[in-house]
């Protein structure tokens, strides 16, 4: 569809094998601070993470056909923890300890940090009309998304 | 090798400030704010996000003491990508193991993708009957406008144009203030208790990677027996979505808009006016 789509970015593998680890060790420090699970407990499950990442990102690299990284690591954390794969209780076991929460928190702070003054600048010019649509479009796209889940779920008999 | 070194010794403030702001954020941790019938619940990714903001000089001129200044503004945007990658594996660990609830959920899966249209049904009459909004509206109504989308109009608009306007006003509203919108959605509608857990947490598969980490933060504080099912249909949603969001937009959504626009859309008087919009990109 565009170009972006078809090119493939090049990934330093080395330097997100070392960036991952700073990210995560703050990650690991709202872990303990937040949900209290001691550091220690949540090491093996955050080295797990660590490895699924980097797989996904050496697989983005050299795959034959170009997915984004996001997609390969979601690929990839699925398979390892498909219930017919060997050893996929145990890692359950240790990723348990791993908040989820606490692995968004530090990506939040980043954005907070990040935001441009372009962004700033494109939001007030947009206008409060626009501001009004766009919670509308949420609160619309959230509801009637979840209205659908729940007539075809009833339907199927799933809940 | 040094050279990634190098950069991390250039960037130490900006890992430390953040460091602060998780551990400011984790300690206030989750709190709970009763509204009218339901609640609304406040976490520490929102905090985390407001606090990231005030420290920002982009967005509080004077913001405190000069902390953080737009060097660390630069270094902190690739972080966002390489953080977001932890978190989307720790989704994708989620959805394998509930694999087989999620195959016998998959129409329901797929079909929720159809929810946009209703997005649309929202917005648009909200947008052209009582705002008199031009064709932004089209841009703006026919999707959450995540990235995809935003390529898309672009695309076939061009991003300077009416269309272009209204998707990236959208889309900068979302990046603004998605997140802590969607906890709120997600928390009011969730504390309600009118649509199935299962059925809310497909619905937060829709938008992005905080996004979705807000709404299931959110349903999984409101229904915590069944955490892991809301958090595993959430993380196969948003898979789908990134696969099938953008065609629902092009063959669905962006034609119907266009249709509903040109039997109610207002005459466009010709060379562009020049509206509040008009000068955004």
């Amino acid at each position: 569809m565009t170009q972006a789509e078809a090119e493939r970015p090049t990934i330093n593998l080395l330097d997100h094998a070392i960036l991952l680890v700073v990210v995560l060790a703050i990650a690991l420090i709202g872990n303990f601070v937040g949900p209290d699970i001691p550091i220690l407990d949540a090491l093996p499950g955050m080295f797990i993470l660590y490895v699924i990442t980097m797989v996904g990102l050496v697989v983005t690299k050299y795959a034959p056909f170009y997915l984004p990284s996001v997609a390969w690591i979601s690929l990839v954390a699925i398979l390892v923890t498909l219930p017919w794969i060997p050893g996929q209780e145990w890692l359950g076991g240790h990723l348990e300890k791993v908040d989820f929460l606490a692995l968004a928190t530090p990506v939040l702070a980043y954005a907070g940090l990040a935001i441009t003054r372009n962004e700033v600048d494109t939001f007030a010019r947009s206008g409060w009309k626009i501001v009004v649509v766009a919670l509308l479009v949420f609160l619309g796209s959230y509801v009637s998304s979840a209205a659908v889940a729940q007539a075809v779920l009833t339907l199927q008999g799933e809940i | 090798m040094s050279n990634v070194f190098r950069k991390l010794a250039t960037e130490w403030k900006l890992h430390l400030v953040v460091v602060v702001l998780v551990v400011v954020s984790e300690l206030i941790y989750i709190r709970e704010i009763p509204l009218g019938p339901g609640i609304i619940l406040l976490l520490p990714l929102l905090y985390a996000f407001i606090l990231g903001g005030l420290l920002n000089p982009n967005v509080i001129r004077r913001s405190v003491g000069g902390l953080v200044r737009s060097r660390e503004v630069r270094a902190a945007s690739p972080y966002i990508v390489i953080a977001v990658m932890p978190l989307i594996a720790k989704f994708g660990t989620l959805v394998g193991p509930s694999m087989k609830t999620i195959i016998e959920a998959g129409p329901a899966l797929i079909l929720q993708e159809l929810g946009n249209v209703g997005t649309v049904l929202f917005a648009f009459p909200v947008a052209v009957f009582l705002l008199r909004m031009g064709r932004e509206v089209i841009g703006a109504a026919h999707s959450i406008a995540r990235e995809p989308n935003v390529a898309l109009i672009s695309d076939k608009y061009g991003l300077s144009s009416k269309e272009g306007t209204g998707v990236m006003g959208v889309y900068i509203t979302g990046t603004l203030f998605g997140t802590i919108f969607f906890a709120i959605i997600a928390s009011l509608v969730g504390s309600l208790n009118l649509l199935h857990p299962y059925a809310l947490g497909m619905a937060c598969g829709i938008g992005s990677a905080s996004m979705m980490a807000a709404c299931t933060g959110a349903l999984a504080n409101i229904f915590p027996q069944m955490e892991d099912q809301i958090v595993a249909f959430a993380g196969a949603s948003n898979i789908l979505t990134y696969g099938n969001g953008l065609y629902i937009s092009l063959f669905v959504t962006i034609p119907i808009c266009e249709f509903l626009y040109r039997r109610f859309g207002r005459e466009e008087p010709e060379p562009a006016s020049t509206t509040e919009g008009g000068a955004a990109r």
